[in-house]
């Protein structure tokens, strides 16, 4: 029979960090000793006066923490009260901050989701002529803010369906295929500025007056001079009198009809 | 709400972690922020992400966009169930899997509690779980008379109309009422009301009994003979 007396490590650990818990007290419970198959009570297997010893030589047979099996001795603290930890219910609750920035991702702090008949109500997506006007900056900005309310209106559809609160996603998905159609229209404004640039660009190479390789100043337009414009008008005149339309050889409207269409 | 930056550049603040160099402009990705499970500490935020990010994404995102601080984040996959392409004919295929990220967050928040469903007026709530028990149910019965077995009445709904005929039952079997032929109205329970005028009885005094029969026969014989 092993002496009831000497903790054994493991044991002894647990009523350290019980000690130290802490939690104040909340219900006292002192640790349970439980009777094993294998206990020394029922060990006795042969009960007659000369009967040999058998003992069970696993001395931490069945003793589990994890499973809150007890000990199986009663030890010198086994009446010893436990603190509990305090019920989920009794907590103190949580003072979110106001301004967290997870507010962002709800329409409402209440219900998460907006009601059908307010969800309805909002504008007409960004036409690209609109867009147009705006610059890099101003578009960017717009992005974010259809990007942060297509999470707002997908947080909502995901709470709406788990909680079962009720109608509304045909009205979020309305206002979904809005917000994407103004996304849509940023991109198309944005593309067809870089293709106006790229444009400009293969212009720019050709063009004497700019020079690209100048970075602060590469437009530099020449001087119109006197001399070159008289002589330009005198080309210009000589260029009309050729080009004079002789009126014979104007086409009469009936040969025009009669003629075959190709 | 964080205020609007002036330009780009400003909105680039000194982050608690180590930013890369590569800017990412106008970036078309959807994150959903869903209600946590019951036991979970105040402090775990999850999130839906496409499948594309990762944690270091994730604490990037929340942190320019949301100004949201981050101690650590984990992430999990979930599998998608192998389907057929057309319900139940077609190539057998999986859909693209689901990525969720828990954030650990520097400060906690707390989801609101649902509201109850007495408080859900705004949603149309009992017309919305009408019709869904109404389907569910729909989509069971059909899964039972897909197998070829029947559906017991006992697990159709009782209409309005039903539970009237069988309080009108009930007094017809006690003797209370008699019955005859009339309209009656079951949802008022009302009282029979009388035939309409100009009724007309097909076949009056017809005999139940063989003699009465054989009688009868007689007469339509001899009428018979006497119109030959």
């Amino acid at each position: 029979m092993a002496s009831p007396a000497a903790l054994r490590p493991s044991m002894g650990a647990i009523m350290q960090t019980c000690r130290s818990a802490a939690t104040a007290p909340k219900v006292a419970v002192a640790v349970p000793v439980r009777a094993l198959s294998t206990s020394a009570a029922l060990l006795k297997r042969h009960k007659y006066p000369t009967a040999r010893v058998t003992r069970d030589n696993s001395k931490q047979r069945g003793e589990s923490a994890l499973r809150k099996s007890g000990t199986r001795w009663k030890l010198s603290v086994s009446d010893e009260p436990l603190p509990e930890p305090v019920p989920r219910e009794e907590l103190p609750p949580i003072q979110v901050d106001e301004n967290h920035g997870l507010w962002d991702f709800f329409y409402d702090r209440e219900t998460v989701a907006m009601a059908p008949l307010e969800h309805t109500k909002h504008g007409r997506a960004w036409t690209v002529s609109e867009l147009r006007k705006k610059s890099w900056d101003d578009l960017h900005r717009l992005w974010w803010v259809c990007v942060k309310e297509r999470n707002r209106i997908a947080t909502a559809n995901w709470e709406r369906t788990k909680s079962e609160l009720g109608f509304g996603l045909a009205e979020a998905n309305e206002r979904d295929r809005n917000v994407k159609q103004t996304m849509r229209g940023i991109k198309h404004v944005l593309t067809e500025r870089f293709y106006a640039w790229e444009d400009a660009v293969k212009l720019a190479e050709q063009d004497p007056e700019i020079d690209l390789s100048n970075p602060e100043n590469p437009y530099t337009p020449s001087t119109f001079l006197e001399a070159e414009e008289t002589a330009e008008g005198a080309e210009a005149s000589e260029a009309q009198s050729t080009t004079e339309i002789d009126p014979t050889t104007i086409p009469s409207s009936k040969s025009q009809a009669e003629a075959p269409r190709v | 709400m964080a205020s609007v930056a002036k330009t780009g550049a400003e909105a680039l603040r000194n982050a608690p972690f180590r930013v890369g160099k590569k800017q990412i402009f106008l970036p078309n990705h959807v994150i959903t922020f869903v209600r946590p499970l019951p036991k979970q500490p105040p402090n775990l935020a999850t999130f839906i992400v496409p499948l594309e990010f990762n944690k270091l994404d994730l604490r990037d995102y929340l942190y320019h966009v949301y100004n949201v601080e981050v101690t650590g984040v984990r992430s999990f996959v979930n599998q998608r169930m192998h389907e057929q392409r057309h319900g139940d004919v077609g190539n057998w295929r999986r859909p693209k899997s689901q990525k969720m990220m828990i954030a650990e967050l520097a400060k906690p928040f707390v989801w609101p509690k649902p509201p109850a469903e007495d408080a859900r007026e705004a949603f149309d709530y009992a017309m919305w779980k009408k019709q869904k028990t109404a389907q569910e149910q729909d989509t069971k019965f059909q899964g039972i008379r897909a197998q070829g077995e029947v559906v017991p009445p006992s697990q159709f709904e009782v209409t309005k109309d039903r539970k009237a005929i069988k309080a009108r039952q009930s007094k017809f079997l006690s003797g209370e009422e008699t019955w005859a032929p009339g309209k009656v109205n079951a949802f008022l329970n009302s009282k029979i009301v009388p035939v309409e005028e100009g009724w007309s009885e097909v076949e009056e005094n017809l005999p139940l009994d063989e003699s009465a029969e054989a009688a009868a026969e007689e007469s339509s014989s001899k009428s018979s003979e006497t119109r030959q």
